[in-house]
């Protein structure tokens, strides 16, 4: 790979995404024979209308705006869950997201055995697993409670799991929605740091947030979206002083 | 990133994909992975007494005749049936992490083919039992695992990829395996048929693979290689083209399910 500071990680081009709103949808062929009225109660709801981004690697951006402002969509269609109506999507390099913390795990095997579940969806191999075994159970700081079955698990030790797999999958972008509220104060803080640390590292981090804190404390540049359209990018500072500004 | 390094990169994955649903299926029974022989010989019993009575005429090594169609049938159907719930069943992964889909129609298929290997016990048992004994032929056994492989893994694709939109085809499925266990000599001959309805018969793929099976394990006779070639082709051909459906739909799985 080359090592130059202006490489782009993820270019975003045109992007129109739009989902069909059902209000009853008919999933079968007989309810569709039966009703055939009613898949045509739907609405097109278009969610991103001509979004264009271009992140550099190392760049830590966040994503910012009101509930329902398009913010979650972007990530999902970075990540490549879900797909654009129209324009492309490229990014270059390893990519995890943290979108939802834990998707995958199964309650009935240990906590060892889920950072190997969880890791492999990741796509890491076995042995990449077992050279950060050591390493994730340390950050996750469960210790003996490593082999009771997740299930067992307080929802603050879920999450501590969860997050700590993530994070030491070593993607070179990683994109993360809200769930910088993990755990207790102590944890939370304990995260704020290796996420320094992976900036400093130099791995390109894009957040969707409403903790206004966290984006000053974190990231370089912020993406205001407003009703699926970039209303400002820059500066996080002069970014989130606007978006603040009109919002309260 | 082509298809086969993404999924190398993924093995992992795919590997632990495999052991879950091997070891997730009799996850707290009893008798837990005893299942795996359990049922097939008690499917077996109940076949061999039925048909037996009906269609034997008084062949001793009729169970063995059904047993060495029955178990690669079942790998067929079983393998189809989960094919057509794995995307919506792993509906809550889908929508959170990204993967790349492909891995788990092709477990569904490969743990599949791990239980079809774990019952070639069971065919081998009794074969020995009866004193029919095992011939140089069964070196042949790979590789008609390997056409059953790929031609299942055409369908898992098409199938697992489809039901997403189309709910019915689960159940439709459902109906098509119970008609195509007849359709297939699993528990009669072929030759017992009228000649129009044999012409038929050989229309389904399945057919061959049962009856070269049978030629290795049964009859201990070299089985249609001509038929066995042709049918490794049009498996493959099938797979690619399943692949480029599967491809296709996938882009819309988060958002259907």
């Amino acid at each position: 790979m080359k090592e130059n500071d202006n490489e782009i990680a993820i270019k975003v081009d045109h992007v129109y995404k739009s989902f069909n709103i059902y209000y009853d949808r008919a999933n079968t062929l007989k309810e569709r024979m039966l009703f055939f009225a009613r898949n045509k109660r739907r609405e097109k709801r278009e969610v991103l209308k001509d979004i264009n981004l271009e992140i550099k690697k190392g760049e830590t951006v966040a994503l910012i705006g009101v509930n329902g402002s398009g913010k979650s969509t972007l990530l999902k269609l970075m990540t490549q869950i879900i797909f654009p109506n129209k324009g492309t999507i490229e990014t270059h390099g390893k990519l995890t997201s943290l979108l939802e913390l834990g998707a995958g795990f199964h309650p009935d095997f240990s906590g060892r055995e889920n950072i190997y579940f969880n890791s492999s969806i990741f796509g890491l191999t076995k042995k990449e697993i077992d050279a950060r075994l050591d390493q994730i159970i340390e950050f996750s700081e469960l210790k003996d409670f490593i082999d009771n079955p997740v299930r067992t698990y307080s929802s603050g030790m879920y999450m501590r799991l969860a997050f700590s797999v993530a994070i030491n999958v070593d993607a070179d972008i990683l994109l993360i929605d809200e769930i910088l509220s993990v755990g207790d104060q102590h944890f939370q803080e304990k995260c704020f740091n290796k996420m320094r640390e992976l900036k400093k590292e130099g791995k390109t981090m894009v957040f969707v947030t409403h903790s206004m804190e966290s984006v000053k404390n974190l990231c370089d540049r912020a993406v205001w979206l407003y009703d699926g359209k970039v209303r400002m990018d820059g500066n996080t500072d002069e970014v989130v002083k606007e978006y603040l500004r009109v919002t309260t | 990133m082509n298809i086969f390094q993404k999924i190398y990169n993924y093995r992992e994955l795919l590997k632990t994909n495999v052991k879950k649903e091997i070891r997730g299926r009799y996850k707290n029974s009893i008798l837990g992975i005893l299942w795996s022989f359990l049922n097939p010989l008690l499917q077996l019993a109940v076949y061999s007494v039925i048909f037996g009575a009906l269609l034997a005429g008084g062949d001793k090594t009729y169970h063995i005749y059904i047993c060495v169609a029955l178990i690669p049938w079942t790998y067929f159907t079983t393998a189809i049936t989960q094919s057509a719930f794995t995307i919506i069943g792993n509906g809550d992964i889908i929508k959170k992490v990204y993967f790349p889909r492909e891995i788990l129609p092709i477990s569904v298929v490969t743990s599949g083919a791990v239980n079809f290997l774990i019952s070639t016990i069971i065919i081998l048992a009794f074969v020995l039992g009866a004193g029919l004994g095992i011939t140089k032929y069964i070196l042949l056994y790979p590789f008609i695992l390997l056409i059953q492989y790929i031609l299942l893994l055409g369908i898992s694709f098409i199938v697992s990829s489809v039901t997403v939109y189309f709910r019915d085809l689960e159940h439709i499925i459902g109906v098509i395996l119970m008609a195509a266990f007849y359709a297939t000599p699993i528990v009669y001959k072929l030759s017992d048929l009228p000649a129009n309805l044999q012409v038929i018969m050989k229309l389904n793929p399945m057919t061959h693979l049962i009856n070269a099976y049978r030629d290795i394990f049964y009859y201990h006779q070299m089985p249609d290689m001509k038929m066995l070639l042709i049918l490794l082709g049009i498996s493959l051909v099938l797979t690619v083209i399943g692949y480029f459906i599967f491809k296709k739909l996938q882009k819309g799985f988060a958002e259907e399910l």
